[in-house]
């Protein structure tokens, strides 16, 4: 079974939403340095900030991939009756 | 919140960097417009570059953060300990090095971490296990019952000490008892922060059977 990922639109949608709950978790702790901010911050927040970013990462390879897949499906200019 | 924290610069970079990458990110959400060329590079930056920043910062205040006094006394069961050195009365041991400008308000990580070229990354590790042990053992354990029974892992090693207090100094050398006791303190066999020596380091260090074995609490 072939996986399907969902739409880029999708994707980096659901990028901003991680991103946007990582951010706050990361400032947290500079405003309230003790254990468990710190450790949210180190763990949580750091986690939830690379997985946003890996999945806009993926949003922009996929798009380079289906973009190159056109480019290579166009007949050449030559071939043109 | 903690009121009257105060952000270092780095503090203030990572809040305004994540503070702009949260518009880039909210107008992405809000005004939901196709993906274009000009749109990923937005998203590079709210995604990417700024949070990469604001992590970055956050990271380095973070570790910072865990050298403060302040830190290590936000698990309940070390508040006495923070508490007494940090009260400008106390004469423990503890509380007379917090008075040093050089240990300050990191007084807890200049004394209890190790030296050598991997001691800060040891140090954190070894608070990794007492994050462990306080979410496992002592979580709920009221101070009565902590405070007696709380111990240090290892006793403080002297080298923690002679880091400052050279032992070749002739001044110290001339105090009778570190001249007799220079072999026993170099081997680890005495401790400085002994009840002959120079006392305990926190007046709740021994409150248990240690107490009645030392002869009684010191005045």
């Amino acid at each position: 079974m072939k996986l399907r990922l969902p739409s880029t639109e999708r994707i980096l949608r659901v990028a901003c939403v991680l991103a946007l709950v990582a951010l706050p978790l990361m400032v947290w702790s500079l405003f309230d340095p003790t254990v468990w901010p710190v450790l949210l911050a180190l763990s949580v927040g750091q986690g939830l900030g690379t997985l946003s970013f890996a999945l806009f990462l993926v949003a922009i390879a996929r798009d380079l991939h289906v973009k190159r897949k056109l480019q290579s499906a166009r007949p050449p200019a030559d071939s043109a009756p | 919140m903690t009121a009257g924290h105060d952000l270092g610069a780095m503090g203030w970079v990572s809040v305004a960097s994540a503070a702009a990458a949260a518009v880039i990110l909210l107008v992405h959400l809000l005004r939901r417009r196709e993906v274009t060329a000009a749109t990923r590079v937005w998203l590079l930056l709210g995604l990417g570059v700024l949070p990469i920043v604001t992590a970055g910062t956050a990271n380095i205040e973070g570790f910072e953060a865990t050298q403060s006094r302040k830190f290590c006394g936000s698990c309940h069961v070390m508040t006495p300990h923070a508490e007494d050195s940090g009260d400008p009365k106390s004469v423990s041991l503890a509380a007379v090095h917090a008075r040093n400008e050089y240990f300050g308000q990191n007084n807890c990580y200049t004394c209890h971490k190790d030296y050598g070229m991997y001691g800060y990354v040891l140090t954190k590790a070894g608070g990794m296990r007492h994050v462990y042990l306080y979410l496992t053992e002592y979580r709920n354990m009221p101070l009565a019952e902590s405070k007696p029974s709380i111990r240090i892992l290892a006793p403080l090693p002297n080298a923690s000490c002679m880091h400052c207090h050279t032992t070749t100094a002739p001044h110290w050398l001339a105090v009778p008892d570190h001249a007799s006791a220079l072999d026993a303190v170099k081997s680890g066999e005495m401790s400085c922060a002994s009840a002959g020596c120079h006392g305990f380091a926190h007046p709740m260090t021994k409150l248990g059977k240690e107490l009645e074995l030392d002869g009684g609490p010191r005045p």
